[in-house]
């Protein structure tokens, strides 16, 4: 690593460990609650208006991308 | 070579830096970062950043001891934070933190996260710092965390909660909003969000904490990287769902307010039959509202700049680029009563508004129901904006609402014992005093209302 050329802040430094917790613990009900709607069949259709993608890349596209060059 | 013409944006990464050579934007590394470049390099992760359009692709043109030269390839224009709708600037946020899960799971890490590693490219957003990637080292936190905070969560989070013109006010804030700052702004049963309290609350306090500490100790942090892909997981989720409270619903932005429908064809008929007159290219609709009439031209334009003051109008116009993949518009947030100024270090960092598009040099500027908000509403006189106007377009389409036009009248009788200051707001005043800096070429009543479109030619270009 680099020496730094700006502050990252030991504050925050420290404090990510308990925000990756506090995450940790959103996601968990996140999934767990996406279980429950997907069993009761209660997700919204928002597909049409939806314009951002998920975070997650799939790199097997890339072979896919590139054959449609 | 390198000093000389180092780019004056590029001076904070000791790595390398831009810069320009025939007006070329390249960029420059240094044998500091010859370990990470050679890494991304042979671990392709370059190759795929690019086909997923995460980064700007770029070329190794010089490779040497020395020295590593890249050529990216060229923006036409960048828009800066402070010109970014509310949804760009989500956008924007949620790319940089893509880049990072994929460049974590790859084994590297962004050492810095600010707002300017981002420019609108092609319809969509792109990460322009290619230095800005780094190793990951086991066990370590997300150094660049804070600078997302106070980058992208924190000045999205005051636009919800206060506002969207809160965004305008980046341009002081060239390092961010102070953690101490979004904290205090934000409601107080912001604290009750698990969330927020987290990523704002709890992060100032312990930034307040340990500002006096020493930078060494930084390295005591410790944080797991599946701890790590949670902080991001979490942030992209919340992100991607925040909305403004004043946020129109995606739909049918335009309001063609006081046009018919023939007032409303004429006119784009006449636009665009000008614009394939003079075969422009290159254009800039200065008050474009979601785009409505750049969409109408027909002949083939490579770059179509539109800005506009209302954020939901360019909000609107942005989603209408992605939906339909349009890769030559590019809207942006504009005042053009307080265009956005220089900035940064000797006023050199981030340019004002004027020089990129002096610059960019448009063929042909739209100006399109916009003189009577300047002159009456700004009570900008006809020489300053013919001047604006002159000093960087070669050709202007511009529209003139007479008096009797219904939108004139309310801005007229709003000067209320001052109306008859604005006599000198009249077709005869405007024509002559624009005709100092432009010839006419053409003039067309628009049917069916009280507007005029001119075709102006600049007279020293």
């Amino acid at each position: 690593m680099q020496f730094l050329y700006f502050d990252a802040g030991l504050g925050a430094m420290i404090a990510q460990a308990l925000v990756a917790i506090v995450a940790g613990v959103a996601l968990f009900y996140k999934s767990i609650t996406h279980k429950i709607k997907t069993i009761f069949g209660l997700h919204k259709n928002t597909a049409d208006t939806e314009v951002f993608d998920s975070i997650d890349i799939d790199d097997s596209t890339i072979e896919n991308a590139s054959k449609d060059d | 070579m390198t000093n000389n013409t180092r780019h004056t944006s590029s001076y904070r990464d000791p790595s390398g830096h831009i810069y320009v050579e025939n007006e070329i934007i390249k960029r420059i590394i240094f044998p500091s970062y010859f370990p990470q470049y050679e890494a991304l390099k042979s671990a392709n992760f370059f190759q795929k950043a690019f086909q997923h359009k995460l980064l700007i692709p770029h070329e190794e043109i010089e490779n040497s001891k020395t020295h590593i030269c890249i050529q990216p390839e060229q923006i036409p224009f960048i828009t800066y934070p402070y010109e970014w709708s509310f949804q760009q600037y989500k956008e924007a946020a949620l790319h940089t933190l893509k880049l990072q899960k994929y460049a974590l799971q790859h084994n590297f890490s962004l050492k810095d996260a600010t707002a300017y590693n981002i420019a609108f490219y092609k319809g969509s957003t792109i990460f322009i710092d290619t230095l800005s990637l780094d190793f990951y080292k086991e066990n370590t936190p997300w150094r660049a965390y804070k600078q997302f905070i106070t980058h992208f969560l924190g000045p999205l989070l005051i636009a919800k909660y206060h506002g969207v013109e809160f965004l305008k006010t980046m341009s002081n804030f060239i390092d961010g909003v102070p953690l101490k700052l979004i904290a205090s702004l934000l409601p107080a049963k912001t604290k009750l969000n698990p969330f927020l309290y987290a990523n704002i609350h709890l992060l100032a306090k312990y930034e307040n904490k340990h500002q006096e500490a020493d930078v060494v100790q930084t390295k005591q942090a410790k944080l797991s990287k599946k701890g790590l892909f949670n902080i991001i997981d979490s942030l992209y989720n919340f992100i991607k769902k925040l909305q403004l409270k004043e946020q129109s619903e995606w739909g049918n932005y335009y309001q063609k307010t006081n046009y018919s429908d023939t007032a409303f064809q004429q006119k784009s008929t006449i636009i665009n039959d000008w614009i394939q007159q003079l075969q422009a290219k290159t254009v800039i609709d200065v008050g474009g509202n979601d785009g409505t009439f750049v969409r109408q031209i027909t002949s083939k334009i490579d770059y179509a700049l539109v800005g506009d003051i209302d954020n939901n109008a360019i909000d609107q116009n942005h989603y209408i680029v992605k939906k339909n993949k349009e890769q030559h518009l590019l809207p942006f947030v504009i005042d053009l009563l307080n265009p956005s100024a220089a900035i940064g270090f000797q006023n050199t960092e981030r340019f004002s508004f004027l020089q990129r598009i002096l610059e960019f040099q448009p063929e042909v500027t739209l100006a399109l129901a916009l003189i009577h908000h300047l002159s009456l509403t700004g009570n900008v006189p006809f020489e300053n904006s013919a001047a604006f106007f002159a000093s960087f377009s070669k050709n202007l389409i511009i529209e003139f609402p007479k008096r009797a036009d219904s939108y004139a009248t309310r801005l007229l009788n709003s000067k209320a014992e001052f109306k008859a200051q604005f006599g000198h707001y009249n077709v005869e005043n405007f024509e002559k005093i624009y005709s100092e800096h432009f010839e006419m070429i053409a003039k067309k009543e628009i049917a069916d209302s009280e507007r005029i479109l001119y075709l102006f030619k600049n007279k020293t270009t």
